[in-house]
């Protein structure tokens, strides 16, 4: 009796909270569209999250790039088609890997940081401060995050396919004795502006994803240290998740 | 600003915090509610101050049950300054963030009444201690000329020299400003020296109320003991 009691705790628990974040999707497009808008803010908090982004973005585009590199020529050099090396790793890096790493790389370095950030405000009441201070914390927190990361994804994406194809490049050339010129040439005549786009489209919805589930967690976590790490926790764990299955649905839409 | 509240009923989940409270707090006077940690205290200020919706019962605010919480503004256990911001944007938020920028005279003036130093001005909140933290943050709570002042315990974490400080500014704010406040307090000597009237809760309900004046000859047994600080079991 327990146990089945248990169980539909948890499924009230599970729909409650589903029905929460739908309403906070709502909710934050209502108030996107109201007057308020703190512009100082906002670039606030895009300058803040791409100077501190764009040491990892650049780590994860070059190694990314690097290692595509390497384990296309293993694969390839088994059926003596070498040449593919420039063109897999261009197609890969700005449809796929670009915009997923990227992705799963910012969640876990700004989502968490919103995460814990906005929860330490509920901690510490500065929510309810925000209230009191007649500022509606939709327009002042979630509106200027959102939108931040949401514009700054695809910048990040793009960033890494350049880095990306620069570290092939590296590896190709200087490891597995490409010629320079030839290797850029067959990337720059396979790279395909919807190919590239598709990845950029797929970082919009990433970023949307990332920042709303980050202020949502932030703003309904637990109180007390334990809230913060859960928050935290979630914002990643529920981020990356959605970020791999809708990848799923977005690259169906550009199949 | 009168605040008249009639049977006031507040739950959190199934968990009723407020049981059935009904109270009255004078306009320009000092309304102290006491009472153990738990109890409610906080919840009911911020019901008063609409951060929470009430689930039966009624708020007239001089008599009409809508106000404008501009009338209103609050002194946070802990302060609940803005990390981000520096001391000055915290006291003039308003303004700051809606870019005004001729808030300087004002917050000056505004520290000099809650006793800062100015050399505070560009330091941000985890530079300073928590007296002065307790300070800005009164001094944001009277920033926008507030009608009616919540102070969720107001001298909570401090040493004695300092509650006697924040109890004296909290006594020359109410007189010279003619605003009413209504203080949180487990501190009888804070609420015998800062308040003219005073509410006892217990388990959601009111035990015991009267003057400030008079705490120490009351006759409940509860708020005895409480007084006492005996642990008291809901």
């Amino acid at each position: 009796m327990k146990l089945i009691e248990n169980i539909g705790n948890i499924q009230i628990k599970l729909f409650s909270n589903l029905g929460k974040f739908i309403l906070f999707i709502i909710f934050f497009f209502r108030y996107l569209f109201k007057p308020k808008f703190y512009f100082k803010n906002n670039l606030y908090y895009f300058g803040k999250i791409f100077i501190s982004s764009i040491p990892i973005i650049a780590l994860t585009g070059i190694f990314s790039g690097m290692v595509l590199a390497l384990q296309s020529y293993t694969g390839f050099s088994r059926f003596s088609a070498e040449s593919a090396i420039p063109n897999i790793v261009v197609l890969t890096l700005t449809r796929e890997l670009g915009p997923v790493l990227t992705g799963l790389m910012i969640s876990a370095r700004v989502g968490s940081s919103i995460a814990a950030e906005i929860a330490t405000m509920k901690v510490t009441e500065q929510i309810d401060a925000l209230k009191t201070l007649n500022t509606n914390y939709y327009n002042y927190l979630v509106t200027p995050r959102v939108l931040s990361l949401t514009l700054a994804l695809p910048i990040f994406v793009t960033l890494v396919d350049f880095i990306g194809v620069m570290g092939g490049y590296l590896v190709s050339v200087h490891r597995l004795g490409f010629d320079d010129n030839l290797y850029l040439l067959n990337t720059l005549d396979f790279l395909n502006l919807g190919d590239y786009l598709s990845g950029v489209f797929k970082a919009i919805a990433f970023g949307f994803i990332i920042s709303i589930v980050s202020c949502y967690s932030g703003l309904f976590s637990d109180k007390g240290a334990f809230g913060v790490g859960s928050a935290t926790t979630n914002a990643v764990v529920v981020s990356s998740i959605l970020i791999l299955s809708s990848n799923y649905f977005l690259t169906e839409l550009f199949f | 600003m009168k605040i008249e509240i009639q049977n006031l009923k507040k739950k959190f989940n199934k968990n009723y915090v407020l049981k059935d409270i009904s109270l009255t707090i004078e306009k320009n006077k000092s309304t102290i509610i006491l009472g153990q940690s738990g109890c409610g205290k906080s919840v009911l200020i911020k019901t008063i101050y609409q951060l929470f919706k009430i689930d039966s019962g009624s708020i007239l605010y001089d008599g009409k049950s809508e106000v404008d919480i501009d009338k209103f503004s609050m002194l946070f256990q802990y302060g609940a300054l803005f990390d981000s911001l520096k001391i000055s944007e915290n006291i003039a938020f308003t303004d700051y963030i809606n870019n005004k920028t001729n808030f300087h005279k004002k917050v000056f003036s505004l520290m000099n009444d809650v006793g800062l130093d100015k050399s505070i001005f560009d330091r941000y909140p985890s530079e300073i201690s928590g007296g002065m933290k307790k300070r800005v943050a009164f001094a944001r709570a009277l920033y926008k000329n507030p009608k009616v002042i919540f102070l969720d315990e107001p001298t909570t974490g401090l040493d004695p020299i300092n509650s006697d400080k924040i109890n004296d500014l909290i006594l020359k704010v109410i007189t010279k400003r003619k605003v009413t406040a209504v203080s949180i307090t487990h501190d009888i000597k804070s609420a015998i020296r800062t308040g003219d009237n005073y509410y006892f809760i217990h388990d959601g309900i009111i035990k015991d109320k009267g003057d400030c004046k008079k705490i120490l000859k009351t006759k409940n047994k509860i708020f005895k003991a409480f007084i006492d600080g005996a642990d008291l079991k809901y």
